[in-house]
């Protein structure tokens, strides 16, 4: 665990080295915060539903962002040789990296605290349901984190490595959308109920967004991500050869 | 301390490197050569368990370099041929980054950190982002990052590419001074630089092992018998007739002759002293000697010829 702690802390550190951090952190609060208060003034209800609501789509872009570097830029300048050759397991290099990412997530995500503050103040909010949001928004990011650290290994530039995990992030979305599963069970019964229930992301999220956290869901959201990183450090050793 | 044995590895139908078995003493500096793409970083990749072989085996240290990649890299500091830079991070904090990646810390961090600045003469950009350093600090810094655990074997891939003269002899005296105390290989494809470092070397070419061995035997091997200029005050033909009757002579030459003598060139096997004799008989018919050395074989020579007939003897094959 030392030898992760010292990779996620300089990669960490290199989030906020780079301008595009800040610009990501701006663009994200302005975006999702921009699209709260719009409908906040309309429905006039002290909750984050319609906040945690645009998050899965939304994420499906943004985390990929945050994700695309983490490989993809060592395998650009080179230090890639470098980490594989430190005395450490590549997974725990990996868990590092990985570690850092969702730190950075985390971050970002801290910054929408102003909305709950501000709710409190206004109204009187239940203050579970928007804890149970943000466990859930904090569960679905670290699952599109997995996605978005292994596909940024399979890619060698941080463009593709955003592209294709955009791509993996939409299809996990799409899948969890009924009218996305109605098409798969037109061909094959069931089919789409069943993508929709083991792969789909929202059937999952949305028990949290009401302050419903449920044992399965929470396995859902840590299964996947746990397959995730194990396929990414498959992919670190079977490099080798 | 170094063991390659056998060495086969493919990148899909390419053959990177054939059978490659070579060895190195502890203690000892051993100059990988070869031209571009000869397999040079795929074999120094597969020592520093970047790369696992196809077939064969690398033991480091008599530790297997597939069963215990991370007891050899514990070992080991590496410079890869592209420098493992993080353009984003200064200098101290990039060294202390891979410092503590490689488990230093405290009191013992900061003593190597002082030695890697002193060493590789960093003390000016210490606190220079990477991206702003020269070509020249930023291989010295990517030096210091492979010497900063005080390892006792270090690996070098082209540890002089893109530096300027006076850089290079830099770099040269660092390598040398680790003789003795590190094992060390180092790659280069430009031979003056390998000489004032070390006598030994590998040549690889084409994914094979050309040439094991020092740089003095590997010219006689490769370019068969000496040969010796010599310039005399004498009728040509009397000289020639005399140089030829002179024992274990395999060749004999007439360059030129003029007002100022005659010259030849004189060839026979590295094991005589070609010069002294020739010197003998000289003196003997009491000729003026106004030229009378060996031939000089440049590193180049020999490389090329070894290269040569490897290639040579494959088209046969």
């Amino acid at each position: 665990m030392r030898n992760s702690m010292v990779i996620a802390r300089r990669e960490f550190a290199s989030y906020f080295n780079s301008p595009i951090a800040y610009i990501f952190i701006i663009v994200f609060l302005l975006l999702t915060g921009l699209l709260f208060m719009l409908n906040f003034f309309l429905v006039g209800q002290a909750d984050m539903r319609g906040y945690f609501g645009t998050l899965p789509l939304l994420l499906t872009f943004f985390v990929p962002a945050i994700s695309m570097r983490l490989w993809a830029e060592d395998q650009r300048q080179g230090t890639f040789e470098l980490l594989m050759t430190l005395p450490m397991q590549p997974a725990e290099v990996m868990l590092g990296k990985y570690l850092s990412a969702l730190g950075f997530f985390a971050v970002v995500l801290a910054g929408s605290l102003p909305i709950p503050i501000m709710l409190n103040v206004l109204g009187n909010p239940d203050n579970g349901v928007m804890v149970s949001g943000y466990l859930g928004a904090f569960l679905m990011g670290a699952l599109y984190l997995s996605v978005g650290i292994f596909t940024s290994g399979l890619m060698r530039d941080q463009i593709s490595a955003f592209i294709l995990g955009v791509m993996a992030c939409l299809i996990m979305w799409l899948l969890g959308q009924t009218f996305v599963a109605a098409v798969f069970d037109g061909w094959v019964d069931g089919l789409g109920r069943m993508l929709q229930q083991y792969l789909g992301m929202t059937s999952h999220f949305e028990p949290m967004l009401r302050g419903v956290v449920a044992l399965g869901d929470l396995v859902y959201f840590l299964a996947l991500t746990t397959l995730f990183l194990f396929l990414n450090a498959l992919w670190l050793e079977g490099r080798k050869y | 301390m170094i063991e390659v044995r056998d060495v086969t590895k493919r990148f899909g139908t390419t053959v990177a490197l054939d059978r490659v078995s070579f060895s190195v003493d502890q203690g000892s500096i051993l100059g990988f050569l070869g031209p571009n793409g000869a397999g040079k970083s795929t074999t120094m990749k597969i020592i520093t368990t970047f790369l696992a072989a196809d077939s064969g085996s690398v033991t480091v240290g008599g530790v297997d370099v597939l069963e215990q990649p991370l007891a050899v890299r514990q070992r080991l500091g590496y410079l890869p041929e592209s420098v493992p830079l993080y353009h984003d991070m200064s200098v101290d904090e990039y060294l202390e980054f891979v410092g503590r990646a490689r488990g230093l810390d405290g009191a013992r961090l900061r003593e190597r950190l002082d030695w890697c600045v002193e060493a590789c003469g960093l003390r000016t950009e210490y606190k220079k982002r990477i991206q702003e350093l020269s070509k020249g600090f930023k291989q010295r810094t990517g030096l210091a990052q492979a010497l900063i655990h005080d390892p006792d074997i270090i690996i070098l891939d082209e540890p002089t590419s893109g530096l300027d003269p006076l850089q290079i002899i830099g770099i040269r005296d660092l390598i040398r001074s680790l003789a003795g105390q590190k094992t060390v290989i180092f790659s280069t494809h430009i031979l003056q630089e390998v000489s004032p470092v070390t006598d030994r070397v590998v040549i690889i070419n084409e994914g094979r092992v050309v040439a094991d061995g020092d740089i003095g035997g590997l010219t006689q091997q490769a370019m068969g018998d000496n040969r010796v200029y010599v310039t005399v005050g004498a009728a040509s033909g009397e000289a020639e007739a005399a140089l030829a009757d002179l024992p274990g002579i395999t060749g004999l030459k007439s360059m030129k002759h003029d007002g100022d003598g005659s010259r030849f060139e004189v060839r026979a096997p590295f094991a005589q002293d070609l010069v002294a004799t020739v010197a003998g008989l000289a003196n003997q018919h009491g000729w003026p000697l106004t030229e009378l050395h060996e031939s000089r074989y440049s590193l180049e020579d020999t490389f090329i010829e070894l290269t040569r007939a490897a290639s040579n003897k494959r088209e046969v094959a």
